[in-house]
């Protein structure tokens, strides 16, 4: 596909299962990767991101037969991995008179997972922001009691196909107010492991959310629930990050 | 030969019945229980502890060990036929001497099951002892001492009856922490263009600052030289080495990108003649 940046066409890589034979090479916004073989079985892992900050890998590679998969994957992992909680702060208010209902879309931020596809096994090799200026930290409730979240400012989208390729998936949520009086809303936290994600191309969709306004007992609250969606978009693998060691064997040198 | 030397040492009597082979047969019981404690105590540190909490895998080590020390030392004592009910009697007295004798020890070990029981510390916490002027990573409740690393990578024993007693602050109980620091702009400088121009400056470029409670800015003083701004941000608690030591950097560059003075301290003299 094609997107124009400010002074020139860039060729981005779409979403999807490529074959890892001698050389590729993926281009995503403010990102390069590029995969080398470097001898029968092993081959040679390169990205730079926006920040100019490099990674390189040696893949040791049992068959000849390996593919790469890049896909969206759920952005928890820039800065730092510190939590599980997405806090979506939406740019306008939504209210909803005495027992009523809406379904809206947003656009939920994503952030893009680098997989090596070998035997039907899915391994996380890689993950990449294209926006890092916006992946960051908020805080629900109190400091000593508070949620830890990623925290993403977010506004409305018109349907699935209306987000920013690369840095957003669409999300439904639909808002349900059972109660006796009307209830403005402006954000929603929740686990968003839950959350699968979908790609076409070069966009993202993510599982809804079914928001759910009650009273229970004297106090009002917000119950909220994982929708999955039923798509004949590609189902994204989930990504581990499996770098963190709790354990060492022994030190070699 | 080996069955003669063992007769022999059956027959050197030391103390009433305790001949030389009953005390080597106690003394290797000993000798297995410890190498059997260490074994057991090794093992669990490779298969088990791993995938416990650091505190629990250290009590139940610690349990394992002297566990099967103390059942060792019960095998050793029914071997060298010592009846444990006149130690009993003794015991009282014995242990009010012992008891003066090493108040300190006891004490330390006393205010160890306090600590591992009341927990206000947990092993690989990042805790302050403000009266001790000591701050680190806590390593290990000991039964006489507790260890704590420092952030130079030395490491303090400290007896567990001062541990006790201490106030203790820990780090690493809140979700999130707040960093600050102190700046001042000039007087002929705005006030709320410099907040502006430094809370964009944080947001953008230092991502382990929350948005959500925003960077707060307080006007300190009005100083001799320059009003001064108290800054407070909140990061994860795990992340205070992200923010903290760059947030003074990330001030004074907001300030010298937008032309804002920071004033170096001013003092006009009058002398007699003007």
């Amino acid at each position: 596909m094609k997107i124009m940046s400010d002074n020139s066409e860039i060729s981005f890589s779409n979403f999807g299962v490529y074959n890892l034979d001698d050389q590729i090479e993926l281009t995503l916004p403010n990102t390069m990767i590029k995969f080398n073989r470097i001898s029968e079985n092993a081959f040679s892992y390169y990205r730079e991101n926006s920040e100019g900050k490099i990674v390189e890998k040696i893949i040791p590679v049992k068959s000849s037969d390996v593919k790469i998969e890049l896909a969206p994957i759920r952005p928890l992992n820039y800065p730092a991995r510190r939590t599980t909680h997405l806090f979506l702060q939406f740019d306008k208010e939504i209210y909803l008179s005495e027992n009523s209902a809406a379904s809206i879309f947003v656009n939920c931020p994503i952030e893009i997972g680098v997989f090596l596809v070998h035997d039907s096994n899915y391994d996380s090799l890689d993950w990449v922001t294209c926006d890092p200026l916006n992946s960051r930290f908020g805080l629900y409730g109190s400091p000593d009691t508070g949620t830890l979240c990623k925290y993403a400012k977010v506004s409305m989208a018109t349907d699935y196909d209306d987000s920013d390729p690369y840095v957003e998936a669409v999300m439904q949520i639909v808002v349900e107010n059972t109660m006796s009086f009307g209830q403005s809303i402006s954000k929603v936290v929740f686990p968003i492991t839950d959350n699968s994600l979908y790609y076409q191309n070069s966009k993202a969709i993510i599982d809804g959310l079914k928001i759910t306004m009650k009273k229970r007992a004297a106090v009002n609250i917000a119950d909220v629930q994982t929708i999955s969606l039923e798509t004949d978009w590609s189902a994204s693998p989930t990504w581990e990050d499996k770098t963190a060691s709790t354990h060492m064997e022994m030190g070699l040198e | 030969m080996i069955l003669e030397f063992l007769q022999s040492l059956s027959e050197m009597q030391i103390v009433g019945e305790l001949t030389l082979l009953s005390l080597l047969i106690g003394g290797v019981i000993m000798a297995g229980g410890v190498i059997i404690a260490k074994i057991a105590k090794l093992l669990f540190h490779k298969y088990y502890a791993p995938s416990l909490p650091k505190d629990t895998a250290q009590n139940i080590s610690k349990l394992i060990y002297f566990g099967i020390l103390i059942i060792s030392f019960l095998g050793f004592t029914s071997s060298q036929g010592i009846d444990l009910s006149g130690i009993m009697v003794a015991g009282g007295i014995f242990a009010v001497v012992i008891g003066f004798a090493t108040q300190s020890v006891v004490s330390n070990l006393i205010s160890g099951l306090f600590l591992i029981v009341e927990k206000p510390a947990k092993h690989g916490d990042t805790i302050e002892l403000p009266d001790m002027g000591i701050s680190g990573t806590l390593l290990d409740i000991g039964t006489f001492s507790s260890k704590v690393r420092r952030f130079d990578g030395t490491v303090t024993r400290i007896p567990n009856e001062k541990f006790f007693t201490s106030n203790i602050r820990s780090l690493t109980l809140s979700t999130v922490r707040r960093a600050d620091a102190t700046v001042g702009i000039s007087y002929q400088s705005e006030i709320d263009h410099a907040i502006l121009v430094m809370k964009n400056e944080i947001l953008q470029t230092m991502p382990f600052v929350l948005q959500i409670p925003e960077p707060e800015f307080r006007i300190e003083e009005l100083g001799e030289s320059s009003v001064n701004i108290h800054v407070y941000v909140w990061h994860p608690r795990d992340d205070w080495s992200n923010t903290q030591p760059i947030l003074l950097n990330t001030l004074k560059r907001a300030l010298d990108k937008s032309g804002i003075e920071i004033p170096f301290p001013q003092r006009v003299i009058w002398t007699g003649k003007d």
